[in-house]
């Protein structure tokens, strides 16, 4: 238990980065296949899902290099909470202004609840993680495996993330073109608008 | 805002990837805390209707 535990414990955190590729990829899917626009609230939610996954990445580099003590184990996770604590805080808010009965909500929901639930639902999720391998803590912090194969699987999620937050830039950019914030209902690409002039 | 929001994301990830110094992973990570916070503010413009 006390061998494998550390290792488990790094592949819980590929888990979190993993789980949340996955979220962000839903979300750009529904942004292009099926046409929907982000709205501010949406694109803070994403933001807190980068921050908090930013403290398992955090955690993983660290234990890649052999250099992680639980100290900085600790450091990692608390950035986690805090970006997840930072994006339940907008996923509450978007979930009370449209909590009284009839509203429709925003965008279309995906199995019975809209994509701001959800993301509350995720934050909740990483906390209740945190504060699962915190407890645990006593009985190992995550250590790399040694091997070529498991270190390549971790690099393939590691680049994975990052290759979406750059995605996520690129369609901001697009989104956002050259105002200084998003309206509150997008219904364009403002650069492609303010480009052609339409 | 955002724009400069999911630099600093980026920016951020890459220097945890590249094993950057971690004051300033831990800067760059808080600036975009902060500026997200920031602008979560700016973008609450009512109060919640919350009469039921």
């Amino acid at each position: 238990m006390t061998r494998t535990f550390p290792k488990l414990l790094f592949w819980g955190m590929h888990a979190w980065v993993f789980a949340y590729i996955g979220v962000l990829l839903g979300a750009f899917t529904i942004q292009f296949a099926q046409g929907e626009f982000p709205c501010p609230l949406c694109m803070l939610q994403r933001y807190g899902m980068i921050l908090s996954t930013l403290g398992a990445l955090w955690v993983i580099m660290q234990a890649r290099r052999g250099e992680l003590t639980p100290a900085r184990y600790a450091q990692g996770l608390g950035l986690g909470v805090l970006g997840a604590a930072a994006g339940a805080l907008v996923s509450v808010r978007q979930i009370l202004l449209h909590i009284k009965p009839g509203d429709p909500g925003y965008g279309s929901p995906v199995m019975g609840y809209h994509l701001y639930t959800w993301a509350l639902i995720t934050f909740y999720v990483v906390i209740l993680f945190v504060a699962a391998v915190s407890i645990l803590a006593p009985v190992g912090i995550p250590e790399a495996p040694e091997g070529k194969a498991a270190l390549t699987v971790s690099s393939v999620v590691v680049w994975l993330f990052v290759i979406l937050v750059a995605a996520n830039v690129i369609a901001i950019i697009f989104l956002e073109g050259f105002a200084l914030v998003l309206p509150d209902d997008p219904d364009s690409y403002n650069l492609i608008t303010q480009l052609t002039g339409g | 805002m955002d724009i400069i929001i999911l630099a600093l994301l980026l920016l951020t990830a890459v220097l945890v990837v590249r094993g950057a110094a971690r004051k300033w992973i831990l800067t760059t990570w808080f600036i975009t805390l902060v500026l997200m916070l920031a602008l979560f503010r700016y973008h609450v413009t009512s109060q919640l209707d919350l009469s039921f």
